[in-house]
């Protein structure tokens, strides 16, 4: 009985665990700063909802920050790092940016395609995460002009815990229908100064994928029930399907900060 | 009973407008002899002409000025302790210590 039940619990933690998404994170540990401030963002690629397997980044193809329209190419300030998950360590960045006027930052990071061997396909998350100065709204709301993006209709940095959040899902300018978004949360403690994720896990993950699926305007909406940050994937909504003669899934990821009012 | 409900009703209103219109205002130390001053509102509405004012450690009006198109004022920085005064109206002023004032 015991065996049984130990085997069958085994094999399905196996499954369950790579059923979970990868996720591309840009992680700052706030979304909101009201003082000049150097951002410490790391690029790291994972599934931070199981906090399972971290991967290897290769060399971005872009990263910028936009600010009001203004673009600063963030390449060349990049650094790789050595990133610690639960049970592996991967390639992965860190850049330090300051910020001293007020408004909304949008970070946009294209990252080099990822080979998944269990799949045989290229997986390419292109990512935004909006960090906004003193509460003045500059431009959380826009495009940036991305393959494909998520465009939020509600402040990225300002989310209540049991409210919602809309987004619009966009590939080459132009509303992406039926794409499904899949839905995780950063589910552990991310230590900023060891580059690492923490051993345990605020909470048991769901069973499986939550996933919103976009209507015929592009647009999904997720209730959103605990504080912390969340991020939607959307799959496969870009326009490049291929990549050195393989399938290419390029996708939109989005991050958002939840704050309990 | 009809006739107190309609005050009440626009007393209510009136924090609501107030909290869409927040004031937003930073200073930077440029540095150079210089600050700068950046405002705008909450609800990503312009500062352009917000009256400015800077007031030395006695309390006494050293600069006056305005906000400009880019909701900016630069000015010359006071000798020893002083404050930055941005004056959108009753409700809407706020105070910046120049020891708040960094780079």
């Amino acid at each position: 009985m015991n065996k049984l039940a130990l085997s069958v619990g085994a094999a399905a933690l196996a499954v369950s665990a790579s059923s979970f998404a990868h996720f591309q994170l840009l992680h700052t540990p706030e979304a909101m700063v009201d003082k000049p401030t150097t951002v410490d963002m790391k690029l790291v690629f994972g599934h931070p909802m199981d906090n399972g397997h971290v991967m290897d980044m290769g060399q971005p193809e872009a990263f910028f920050v936009d600010f009001k329209g203004k673009r600063t190419d963030l390449i060349p300030a990049l650094k790789a790092v050595t990133w610690t998950g639960p049970d592996n360590q991967a390639a992965a960045y860190q850049v330090s940016h300051k910020i001293q006027r007020n408004g909304d930052y949008v970070f946009a990071l294209t990252p080099a395609p990822y080979y998944e061997k269990g799949e045989d396909i290229y997986i390419q998350q292109i990512t935004k995460r909006v960090i906004n100065k003193a509460g003045l709204p500059t431009g959380w709301d826009q495009p940036l002009g991305l393959k494909t993006e998520i465009v939020p209709k509600n402040k990225p940095y300002q989310i209540l815990a049991g409210s919602t959040f809309t987004g619009q899902l966009l590939s080459e300018g132009k509303p992406a229908a039926g794409v499904e978004c899949e839905i995780e949360f950063i589910n552990t403690k991310v230590d900023q100064a060891a580059n690492a994720f923490s051993k345990d896990n605020f909470r048991e993950p769901p069973a499986s994928a939550l996933v919103a699926i976009t209507d015929d305007n592009g647009m999904f909406t997720f209730g959103i029930p605990t504080a912390g940050q969340w991020g939607f994937a959307c799959l496969g909504s870009g326009p490049d399907t291929e990549h050195e003669g393989k399938e290419l899934s390029q996708d939109a990821v989005l991050w958002i900060d939840v704050i309990d009012l | 009973m009809k006739k107190h409900a309609l005050p009440v009703l626009l007393a209510a209103l009136i924090p609501a407008a107030a909290f869409a219109h927040t004031p937003l205002c930073s200073c930077y130390d440029l540095g150079d002899g210089e600050v700068l001053c950046e405002g705008g509102f909450s609800d990503g509405s312009s500062a352009a002409g917000v009256e400015m004012s800077v007031v030395d450690g006695a309390g006494n009006t050293v600069l006056t000025g305005k906000m400009d198109e880019a909701g900016e004022y630069t000015f010359q920085k006071p000798e020893g302790d002083y404050k930055v005064q941005f004056n959108a109206g009753p409700g809407h002023l706020i105070e910046i210590p120049g020891s708040d004032i960094v780079e």
